[in-house]
């Protein structure tokens, strides 16, 4: 179904997969059964080789921290209730490449730290003024912090 | 700079010559916040005025570049609404704003050499100031709706620009030791320009380094200072060949070169193979080859800027300095009209004078190099326009003539 603003298209053929597998708790990106690498966003083929199979695969969901804002103040109406929220991009421990924009939450905004261990987590993402939610990938530090090691 | 990554995109092939195109008249839609007014009454006001200032009547423009892609398309039948005129007009999409304020004096080089036109008005303007409550994220609206952005970025709240250039902008103080104040200079440099502008809508507002590091974070690295303006406003310009621009008003600006670069990644900034850099590592060195300078010889650069660190990072993918070193670089007075290294965005920018998207920085170096600017760089002679879309980068290498 293609809900509205801000909730993703689970709909069409390119962004289904990831959704369902979101659902499921899985995290699963797109592989190219030709030269066996992940192609992030999906594409009809891929854009690295031509391959013409582009299969979602399951993968870890480990990944390090590649950058990140914090939005202080949500102007846009559907994160209001989130800010202040960190949003940014992991980069997967199976291909570095490949940078997943998500939310990093489990951590003060101020104790995140560049390229640091982090590991998916399946939370239920709802937004303001728009009804219902959605099972989302989104990541946490994937250490516990030093003062209770 | 050898070790960097070159392989995330790539130049376009331009088909043009150095001095084919002559720019013969500039002009600005008024500038201002909310004022309900309409694009295409805002472009009209900016061709009338670039007529004037070129000195050539309405009915002698055969030729109209604008914006497809953007909404502000002001097309023939708008031209001849507003001036009463009937003669055929040869008609572009691939003019306005943005990238395009750079490279539409290569759909008039076609027009002029095919003989579709002799002369040609590029015009852009926009009224988001007005339009904003109807916008899903304001100038966000294009990536509200776009199917991966839609459904990878959107939902975890990356979004809109801010969110996607203070990530940019904490990788690159990462990567290459990149500070506040930095960012601050750039953003001070615009205001101070500003200030002597009467034309930009932050005139009479100055900022010193020290408001802008006591300013809040709106997108933790960035303040609202380093973000662009959301205006009503826009400009527009006239181009003929250089043969007939020896007829006219003004003393001719020539087009001496121009460079397209492009990136693999598209607007998905978030995949970008090198995620600090912008596609004029691609776009500068071609325009400049072409107008057989180098970095050196720039007397005053205006750069599409809707956030100070997409400044930084085309000032140093242009080759005005190292990779990397464009945060020392810009600190000081390196910006400043009067004894800087390199003037900057001598009109104020998009995050002083007006978001219009690119258009007033090309009216601003054709402006400066006819010695008419309000922060005029003295002896101005060779001037450059970068523009950005995040796909793609342009350059426009312009240069006084005679």
């Amino acid at each position: 179904m293609n809900r509205p603003f801000p909730f993703p298209d689970t709909d069409a053929p390119l962004t289904r997969p990831f959704w369902e597998a979101a659902e499921r708790e899985e995290l699963a990106i797109p592989r190219c059964d030709a030269c066996e690498r992940f192609h992030w966003y999906p594409a009809e083929r891929c854009r690295l080789c031509d391959g013409e199979t582009l299969r979602w695969t399951p993968v870890s969901g480990r990944g390090t921290l590649f950058s990140w804002s914090v939005v202080e103040r949500a102007w846009v109406k559907a994160f209001a209730s989130h800010a202040p929220y960190a949003a940014g991009l992991v980069a997967l421990a199976e291909d570095p490449a490949v940078r997943l924009v998500t939310r990093i939450v489990d951590c003060d905004p101020a104790d995140l730290r560049m390229e640091m261990p982090v590991r998916a987590v399946f939370r239920p993402l709802a937004f303001d003024g728009v009804p219902g939610e959605i099972v989302a990938p989104l990541f946490a530090p994937a250490t516990e912090p030093r003062s209770t090691e | 700079m050898s070790r960097r990554r070159t392989d995330w995109g790539q130049a376009t092939p331009l088909d043009i010559q150095p001095d084919e195109v002559a720019i013969v008249g500039v002009g600005e839609g008024d500038h201002s916040k909310a004022s309900g007014r309409t694009f295409t009454e805002i472009s009209a006001q900016a061709v009338e005025r670039a007529l004037e200032d070129a000195g050539l009547a309405p009915d002698e423009v055969d030729g109209l570049c604008y914006s497809g892609g953007m909404g502000a398309r002001f097309s023939a039948e708008d031209f001849h609404a507003h001036f009463g005129t009937k003669q055929e007009i040869f008609e572009s999409p691939h003019g306005g704003g943005m990238a395009w304020a750079a490279t539409a004096p290569v759909v008039a080089a076609e027009a002029f050499r095919s003989g579709r036109a002799r002369n040609m008005v590029n015009v852009f303007a926009v009224s988001w100031a007005t339009d904003r409550k109807k916008m899903t994220g304001g100038p966000g609206e294009f990536h509200a709706h776009e199917p991966h952005k839609k459904s990878f970025e959107v939902p975890f709240g990356w979004f809109p620009q801010p969110v996607y250039f203070a990530t940019i902008a904490r990788r690159h103080a990462f990567e290459y030791g990149t500070r506040p104040e930095q960012l601050g200079a750039i953003a001070v440099a615009c205001r101070r320009h500003a200030n002597m502008n009467p034309g930009a809508v932050m005139h009479e507002k100055p900022l010193s380094l020290e408001d802008y590091l006591a300013r809040p974070m709106l997108v933790d690295p960035l303040r609202m200072e380093d973000c662009c303006l959301i205006s009503d406003g826009g400009g527009a310009y006239v181009m003929t060949t250089p043969d007939r621009a020896r007829d006219l008003r003004k003393p001719p600006v020539l087009v001496a070169g121009v460079g397209e670069g492009h990136s693999a990644a598209g607007t998905y900034w978030s995949q970008q193979g090198d995620f600090t850099a912008t596609p004029q590592v691609f776009s500068a060195p071609a325009a400049f080859e072409m107008a057989g300078i180098t970095p050196a010889d720039v007397d005053l650069l205006t750069l599409y800027d809707p956030f100070t660190i997409v400044a930084l990072m085309q000032i140093e993918d242009m080759g005005f300095c190292e990779k990397g070193a464009g945060g020392d670089f810009v600190s000081g007075n390196t910006l400043h009209f009067d004894g800087g290294v390199l003037p900057y965005n001598t009109h104020g920018g998009l995050l002083s004078h007006a978001y219009v998207l690119g258009i007033a920085h090309v009216v601003e170096v054709v402006r400066q190099l006819r010695g008419e600017g309000a922060a005029q760089v003295p002896g101005a002679e060779i001037g450059v326009y970068g523009g950005y879309t995040g796909a793609n980068a342009t350059t426009l290498v312009m240069r006084r003539g005679t």
